[in-house]
């Protein structure tokens, strides 16, 4: 059939078929701004305007829209330019990943067009539809308010950072009043208690523009689906419906004969090769427990097979074609019971390779001691016990796993795809394909978040094996129920803690004990709960401690990395194990913490026990800096910590079922891991004195790419409109390990750093000839020319010109790598105030305010979003997010609502402040940022809870029906 | 997305009648399309557009409100006629990407057992117009969530509810917009006589009496076990009624 659209003012005609949505159709014809979130609508990354009124395209006909109007990100600013939305989500830092983006912008036309003045309720209630992970909402409400006052013809100022000045230090005179909150902040302005160890810069410590913001705002073609190729199939994958099973027997006959079927992969026509689908440095982490294709399956969503044909439906159809016979085996869902030795054996296969007892179902068993812990307990005034249960949640990134696989025109396999790791995507995938490296190109596009879900190889080799197989190009995307069931999530943990303390609140000694939940397959089970641990074990000074750990498998869909990577687990049980026991010696929890908590000069002595680079680890490293009394501090008054004492605050005499409170929890996280990860940095100079940077690192829509273009251009004295950053392309750059670990900025940076220094020093030679100078030493770049002490200068292009085409032709240009022998790890305090309602266990979280230590902030404002966008899903974590099962192991709630993720109108006031430090050995003085925000929401908010009603619960997440019975039990 | 073979878009309602007699697969209206577009569907179904109609007027009609069944829960939202609270039950139903396509007689089909809008509209004692080919009925929708038999290959036309008297809801979820756990609304209408009507206590939307709460034998969940509903139904009908006046 026909449908006719007026799409941004032109009216089309569309073939379409009467099953296709909106979506489906403007994708095909290249409106590429409008993207998949979800099959019912519910993320919104496909909204566009239908006679103006914003809609998700997913779920509406290309059929019900004939006849009506559509506007969309592309008719906006047609040209080259922006339009004052655009350039209103660009300088308030609402952009991310940019995914969601251009539905968010045409939600903002929507209401601008009939409300021009808008409050920023009725802003909130136009983005509820457009579900986010990456800004916490916070930016893309400002940025759409200050669009609106542009639209009304009023004058806006710049946003920069706004300076806080400090309430601790030797700076400060007397006691500071905490009562009273911060005034007079401009709207969307990121807050920034400087040092005066910092010293001034140019570019890097500006809240510069994304370099990537164009592509972004205006909905252009970057992410991985935005391609057109000819003759591409379409993937489909055949997932297990029970959580153990045997395969008896396939029959793929039926499918094969379906026309449009190319081919049908599974167990007996697919090698098998094992590996660790977990994206980590060489050698990977064992165990190598996984093969693309098994004669088992492991968990629900489970792959058995999977087919390429030429459309989706086509290979749907073919799917439900293939007739598999299952025995169905017993299966074991929870980590204690899995390891008991009475449950049934998840991987007996013969070729299993490095689990610790996998008769047992325990992947890992690690011991780690420093001191002699029993000796400790035995001395200690108290010893107290607890244990603590965290649960299983997804990373929900809107744009699910997707990745398209070609043959390119000398047959090398080219695979396009939403990763965090491309340089680990291809040596991992190569031996499962049979192909050497050199035959495989990874590259990563513009990806709409990954949050560790991405740190995989998941779905790579089975479009690899298909173009191969067909020879056409393959693309496969997860449905959001895939994404759910057979990507990966956080893994579950049974945490106890036990710890011997003095009656002046010491601590003496210390043990913790995890047992983890790695579901099916062993992918990071092994460096989570090492992260875990150290995480667990670092926060503060004990002589003695001990950890303990067994990690099970189960037949739960697979935890793998997630933002946080075992520390938000962790920290869950650490902070409320410190609550507990300064109530129980009688102490102010915070008082008790901070008796203990680290400082400057303390060592990290578990580290040289544990963690992925603690081999290299010959000396006991000790902390360089911290801000994190003044995070305490100025946390404290914005949160309002005061009222936490005040009984009729807590218990309101007017709304009698209500009772509040305020928490507070302590983060420390790590930078990078110390001695493994690699980041590489080559920087190049062109005729007009610009440079292209080209980078292995893996921008998620952090920012990561603007900053390691500001800090090239510091070095480099010149604006970042003159760094080109390519990045993420095995083929083009230099390696990099990859988005993960907290170690873009810090170690990538570095690379960046050194390299531009090295290109600053070839250009300072040049200038120094060019100038009649007799040592280059005397050489400095600034505003793009290279300048002699006595005032005289030649520009960065006529260095260039020389360079390139004139005299002693030369290319300026250098590479870099670097590899951190440290870890320095960045502090917060995060506050949560809560109201409980006692009668019926709901608990709504009103406020979260977190400081954050990240050393120097490279870039305020996408730090701040960093913080914002983190403490959202933290607060998911905590509050609402949880995957649900029947008792077969079949997730209940693979779909967005069910699994409730936080949207615009229901979020609580989120403030974020960062706390300057000087840490020396970062680039320009920074730590990291990414994943500290997802530490210490879940432990504010026990606290809070705790505050407001007395009752201490002892698990997470806080859904009415489980606070509601501890209030009971209480 | 469903598996929908045909896409119609009757330009009347006879004509839409006759199709939904004749069609040789399920045919299924469409309405908005936020349910039925997005289930993944094994049998093919051709789909009956409704959209050419004109049903989606908000009336209206003495001390009654007409929905069309047509209006979109963004046209109910915005309507100046229509009762405060089932205008916030309307925002509430759905992100505003999906009440901008949504509609009233697209819920009311749906039946969805958490919809807080049908329980509003219980509460608002709505009757549900349905035309079929031998003729129109009025059809509460108490007794049609009840019964959805009673549909047949009939076409919801309009919604209409009483207005005036005072009204007023309490829920409990995970979040504040999330869709309640349990939700009771409760209205007194001006001859004095009070309607409760809960979500999360029934396999629907259903008007309760006051003394029958501590009967009720919710379905358990994830998020509520029978017992916990309960005690959620006996807590939030105490507050609607106490701030209605009515003693328990």
């Amino acid at each position: 059939m026909k449908t006719t659209i007026t799409v941004n003012g032109v009216e089309r005609t569309f073939a379409c078929e009467p099953h296709e949505s909106l979506k489906t159709v403007l994708r095909r014809e290249g409106y590429y701004s409008v993207r998949f979130g979800s099959e019912t609508g519910e993320t919104g990354a496909s909204a566009v305007l239908v006679d103006g009124r914003l809609v998700s395209t997913e779920i509406l006909l290309a059929a019900q829209a004939d006849g009506c109007t559509v506007e969309t990100v592309e008719g906006l600013a047609p040209g080259r330019g922006l339009d004052p939305i655009q350039e209103a989500f660009i300088v308030t830092g609402a952009i991310q990943s940019g995914y969601s983006t251009p539905a968010m912008m045409m939600a903002a036309k929507a209401l601008l067009a009939r409300t021009p003045d808008p409050t920023e309720e009725e802003v909130r209630d136009v983005l509820t539809g457009i579900l986010d992970r990456e800004t916490g909402y916070v930016r893309p409400v400002l940025a759409i308010l200050r669009a609106a006052a542009v639209l009304r013809g009023e004058a806006v100022e710049p946003i920069e950072a706004w300076l806080v000045p400090a309430l601790t230090g030797p700076e400060v005179d007397g006691p500071v009043d905490l009562t009273h909150p911060l005034e007079g902040v401009p709207s969307a302005a990121p807050l920034v208690i400087p040092s005066p160890e910092v010293p001034e810069t140019n570019v890097v410590g500006k809240s510069e523009r994304k370099v990537d913001a164009i592509k972004l705002a205006k909905g252009k073609p970057a992410f991985t689906d935005d391609i057109e190729m000819r003759g591409m199939l379409y993937a489909k994958m055949l997932y297990s419906p029970h959580a153990h099973a045997r395969i008896v027997s396939i029959d793929d006959s039926g499918a094969r004969a379906l026309p449009g079927v190319h081919a049908v992969l599974h167990h007996e026509n697919t090698a098998r090769v094992r590996y660790a689908s977990g994206g980590q440095s060489y050698p990977n982490p064992l165990p190598y427990d996984q093969v693309s294709f098994d004669n088992k399956v492991r968990h629900v969503g489970d792959r058995v097979a999977a087919v390429a044909a030429d459309s989706i439906e086509i290979a749907e159809e073919a799917v439900g074609l293939i007739d598999v016979t299952y025995e169905v085996l017993p299966a074991v869902f929870d980590e204690l019971e899995a390891i008991s030795g009475d449950a049934p054996v998840i991987h007996d296969e013969a070729d299993m390779e490095g689990a610790y007892d996998a008769a047992r179902n325990i992947v890992h068993h690690m011991e780690a001691e420093v001191g002699d812990v029993e000796a400790g307990f035995a001395k200690a005034d108290h010893v107290f016990e607890k244990t603590y249960r965290v649960h299983q949640v997804q990373q929900v990134p809107i744009e699910p796993h997707i990745a398209i696989a070609y043959l390119d025109s000398d047959e090398r396999l080219v695979l396009r795809t939403s990763t965090q790791v491309p340089f680990h995507v291809r040596r991992m995938v190569a031996p499962l394909l049979g192909l050497p490296v050199k035959d495989i190109r990874v590259i990563k596009p513009r990806i709409g978040g990954g949050f560790g879900a991405k740190q995989e190889m998941l779905i790579e080799d089975v479009v690899g094996h298909l173009a191969l197989v067909t020879g056409h190009p393959v693309r496969l995307e997860l449905t959001r129920a895939e994404e759910f069931m057979s990507s990966r999530t956080r893994h579950p943990q049974t945490i106890t803690y036990k710890t011997g303390v003095n009656n002046d609140g010491v601590l003496v000694s210390q043990s913790m004990r995890i047992v983890g939940n790695t579901g099916a397959y062993g992918t990071h089970a092994l460096t989570v709960q090492q992260v875990s641990g150290l995480r667990g074990l670092s926060s503060y000074n004990c002589p003695s401690k001990r950890f303990d750990c067994d990690v099970a498998y189960t037949n739960i869909p697979v935890p793998g990395a997630y933002r946080g990577y075992g520390a938000p687990q962790a920290l869950f049980a650490l902070e409320s194990h410190m609550e507990d026991m300064a109530r129980q010696i009688g102490m102010d929890a915070l008082a008790f913490k901070r008796l203990n908590w680290t400082r400057v000069g303390d060592p990290l002595d578990i580290a040289t026990r544990l963690g992925e680079g603690s081999s290299d680890m010959e000396v006991v490293p000790v902390i360089t800096s911290s801000g994190l009394e003044e995070c305490v501090a100025q946390g404290e008054r914005a949160i309002g910590w005061h009222r936490r004492a005040d009984p009729t605050w807590i218990a309101p005499p007017d709304r009698p079922h209500i009772r509040r409170g305020i928490g507070f929890a302590m983060c420390m996280h790590g930078t990078a891991i110390p001695g493994l990860d690699m980041g590489a940095a080559s920087i190049k100079i062109n005729d007009d004195g610009s440079f292209n940077l080209l980078i292995g690192a893996t921008d998620l829509g952090t920012g990561a790419d603007t900053v390691l273009g500001q800090i090239a251009a510091e070095v480099l004295g010149v604006p970042l409109a003159d760094i080109l950053v390519y990045a993420a392309d095995t083929d083009m750059t230099p390696f990099d390990v990859g988005a993960y670990a907290s170690s873009t900025t810090y170690v990538s940076g570095m690379a960046v750093k050194k390299a531009a220094e090295e290109a600053h020093r070839q250009i300072t030679e040049r200038a120094a000839l060019m100038l009649d100078l007799d040592s280059p030493g005397e050489v400095e770049l600034a505003d793009r020319k290279a300048w002699a002490a006595d005032g005289r200068s030649v520009g960065l292009d006529e260095v260039a010109l020389h360079s390139l085409h004139q005299d002693q032709q030369h290319q300026i240009m250098a590479t870099a790598s670097y590899v951190s022998p440290e870890s320095p790890p960045p502090y917060a305090a995060q506050f949560a105030e809560v109201e409980v309602d006692i009668e019926t266990g709901q608990v709504t979280v009103k406020a979260l305010v977190m400081a954050v230590d990240c050393g120097v902030p490279i870039n305020p404002i996408t730090s701040a979003g960093q913080v914002e966008g983190g403490m959202i899903q933290a607060l998911g974590y905590g509050h609402c997010e949880e995957m649900a099962y029947d008792e077969n192991g079949r997730m209940v709630n693979p779909r967005l609502g069910p699994y409730k993720i936080y949207r615009s109108d229901e979020m609580p006031r989120i403030e974020a402040y960062l706390v300057q430090t000087m840490e020396k050995s970062g680039p320009f003085g920074a730590k990291a940022i990414a994943e500290i925000p997802k530490d210490g929401v879940a432990p504010a908010i026990r606290s809070a809870i705790g505050n407001a009603t007395g009752t201490w619960i002892d698990a997470i997440p806080f859904t009415p029906e489980r606070v509601w019975k501890a209030l009971k039990a209480n | 997305m469903a598996t929908i073979r045909a896409y119609h878009r009757p330009q009347s309602l006879d004509e839409a009648l006759a199709l939904m007699a004749h069609s040789d697969v399920d045919a299924t209206i469409l309405a908005g399309g936020t349910v039925i577009n997005g289930l993944p569907e094994e049998q093919p179904i051709d789909v009956i557009d409704l959209q050419a109609l004109g049903l989606d007027a908000i009336q209206a009609d003495g001390d009654r409100l007409e929905f069309g069944s047509m209006a979109r829960l963004s046209d109910l939202e915005a309507s100046e006629l229509a009762p405060a609270l089932l205008r916030d039950l309307a925002r509430r139903e759905a992100p505003n990407t999906l009440r901008n396509a949504a509609t009233v007689g697209g819920t009311v089909a749906a039946a969805d057992p958490e919809s807080e809008l049908l329980a509003g509209l219980l509460a608002f004692g709505a009757t549900v117009a349905v035309v079929q080919s031998i003729g129109s009925e009025s059809i509460p929708l108490s007794e049609l969530l009840a019964e959805p038999s009673r549909l047949g290959l009939g076409i919801i036309t309009s919604v209409t509810v009483e207005v005036g008297g005072d009204a007023t809801a309490e829920r409990t979820g995970r979040t504040p917009a999330d869709r309640p756990i349990v939700m009771a609304v409760a209205r007194r209408n001006e001859a004095g006589s009070v309607r409760l009507a809960m979500t999360g206590v029934d396999s629907t939307p259903v008007l309760v009496e006051t003394e029958a709460l501590d009967r009720l034998e919710p379905p358990a969940d994830f998020r509520g076990s029978t017992a916990y509903r309960r005690e959620l139904a006996g807590v939030l009908a105490r507050r609607v009624m106490t701030r209605l006046g009515e003693e328990q």
